[in-house]
């Protein structure tokens, strides 16, 4: 037996700590990967709505959609309960950090509270679009169209741009956070984030227009 | 032409029970190359000697004259009127603990935090031999670690950080710091697991969000963020020793900012 499983006055080495942020920055990239492979493969239907077809069936007979969907749903719970440990929960902690950033003006610490607030309405929103599509499968252009024309887009409206600022001040926080994103580097990479984030937006928006156009009756 | 300056400065006494927080506002004829110092030292000298403002050095080595201005924290003396607008609001820095109008107490809390880092040379307790000749060291890794003595110690950093705002055992980007200092150092017997006992937490590297305002508004201009980044990397990359492969935590340790004249 360990002392410090009878005792808490003897403190124990533990190396949970730094594997939990570990994890929390390796499910992060993971989940980026994810989001970014996601949205260029739905946007498939901008150039043909059979191809998005196409693809749709090669993830579903390869069992990477029944499968992948509901990992990829764990994935972002675990990374949210992982984040969700620096989130001010408590509401003195929320209103010093509300105080703080209004004191400072200061971009990347205004930016976290958007993160945090991206986190939550993700979690939600996210876990209702995976449930809405992954009961439904499989996934076709037209269904995902009837989706959005019969009032989803609302939904997704909210979402996309949540999502990709998630994923993009995200990114760029990692590169910070772990020093892979020197301070040489830190402005171009800032810039290159943004632009990303931009085009991303922009693909979605455009994929959205596509399937609210797109002919459901045929 | 030299502007009417307009300071609205803090007031308040913790110990005066009849003290109660306000602002009160002083004007200040500006002339060229005037400092916010210099600016508070004439309300000290012809207004109110009673405006408790610390400082010493008036040339941005002692650190004492930190304070917010106008939302930043920074150095009264290091800070030109001519770079603020003719409206200026000092506050006292967040964080550290009001001794009264604009001083607070930094060196309690750097001495405390210094003990908990053990921010020393840890030489396997030897006895130390006055007469031996020095260790020598590289040059090159001399003045790396010269780079990270530069701090002041003005709590400007601690200020600005988000997180040690909402919580306050985090140990700030100049611990942190201070502790990379050591790491770099040969002369520091410290293993891996020894650091990662006295940072390896949510109170050390694991707490830093990357909100950046620590480097953003250090006076020096020390590469605060690199060497949390640098810090959380190798105590990251330990955690995981056993349950990644190896080649891809030596792969991990390398990628971006690293410590160029680390010693293993």
């Amino acid at each position: 037996m360990n002392a410090s499983t009878i005792t808490l006055h003897v403190p124990q080495r533990s190396k949970i700590a730094g594997r939990m942020d570990f994890f929390q920055m390796a499910s992060g990239v993971l989940l980026i990967l994810f989001l970014w492979a996601h949205m260029l493969l739905v946007s498939s239907v901008i150039l043909s709505p059979s191809l998005m077809n196409g693809i749709a069936w090669f993830f579903e007979a390869t069992y990477m959609a029944q499968i992948g969907g509901p990992a990829i749903f764990v994935l972002m719970v675990v990374h949210f309960i992982l984040a969700a440990r620096k989130m001010p929960f408590k509401q003195d902690e929320w209103k010093t950090f509300r105080v703080h950033a209004r004191m400072l003006q200061h971009k990347d610490t205004t930016m976290w509270l958007v993160q945090v607030i991206s986190a939550i309405l993700i979690l939600v929103l996210g876990a209702v679009h995976m449930f809405v599509v992954l009961t439904d499968l499989p996934i076709t252009a037209a269904k995902s169209a009837a989706r959005i024309q019969s009032g989803w887009l609302y939904l997704y409206l909210v979402l996309l741009p949540m999502a990709e600022l998630h994923v993009g001040v995200g990114f760029y926080r990692i590169g910070v956070k772990y020093g892979f994103v020197g301070r040489s580097k830190r402005k171009w990479f800032q810039k290159t984030e943004n632009v990303m984030m931009i085009g991303f937006i922009t693909i979605g928006l455009l994929t959205l227009v596509r399937f609210m156009l797109l002919n459901i009756q045929g | 032409m030299n502007r009417m300056l307009t300071l609205n400065i803090f007031r308040y006494n913790p110990l005066d029970p009849d003290s109660t927080p306000r602002m009160q506002t002083f004007t200040v004829q500006e002339y060229d190359s005037m400092t916010l110092f210099i600016a508070l030292t004439q309300i000290r000298d012809e207004k109110d000697p009673t405006l408790k403002v610390d400082f010493c050095c008036r040339a941005g080595i002692c650190g004492s004259c930190a304070m917010v201005i106008n939302g930043r924290p920074g150095l009264a003396c290091h800070t030109q009127t001519k770079d603020l607008p003719a409206e200026i609001t000092l506050h006292p820095l967040p964080f550290f603990q009001l001794l009264g109008d604009l001083s607070v107490d930094t060196g309690s809390w750097f001495r405390k935090t210094g003990l908990q880092i053990e921010a020393w040379c840890h030489s396997d307790d030897k006895a130390f031999d006055p007469t031996a000749e020095e260790m020598r060291m590289d040059n090159d890794l001399a003045n790396e670690i010269f780079e990270l003595d530069r701090c002041i110690e003005c709590g400007c950093c601690m200020a600005a950080c988000g997180t040690a705002r909402m919580r306050t055992d985090f140990l700030g980007a100049v611990s942190i710091m201070r502790v990379a200092r050591f790491y770099l150092d040969p002369r520091d017997k410290r293993s891996e697991d020894d650091y990662y006992e006295v940072i390896g937490n949510d109170q050390g590297v694991f707490g830093c969000m990357g909100l950046l305002a620590c480097e953003d508004v250090c006076p020096k201009g020390i590469p605060l963020q690199d060497q949390l980044g640098i810090m959380r990397r190798m105590m990251a990359m330990h955690s995981v020793k056993g349950v990644l492969p190896r080649p891809l935590i030596e792969t991990i340790k390398k990628k971006g900012c690293c410590h160029a004249h680390a010693q293993s």
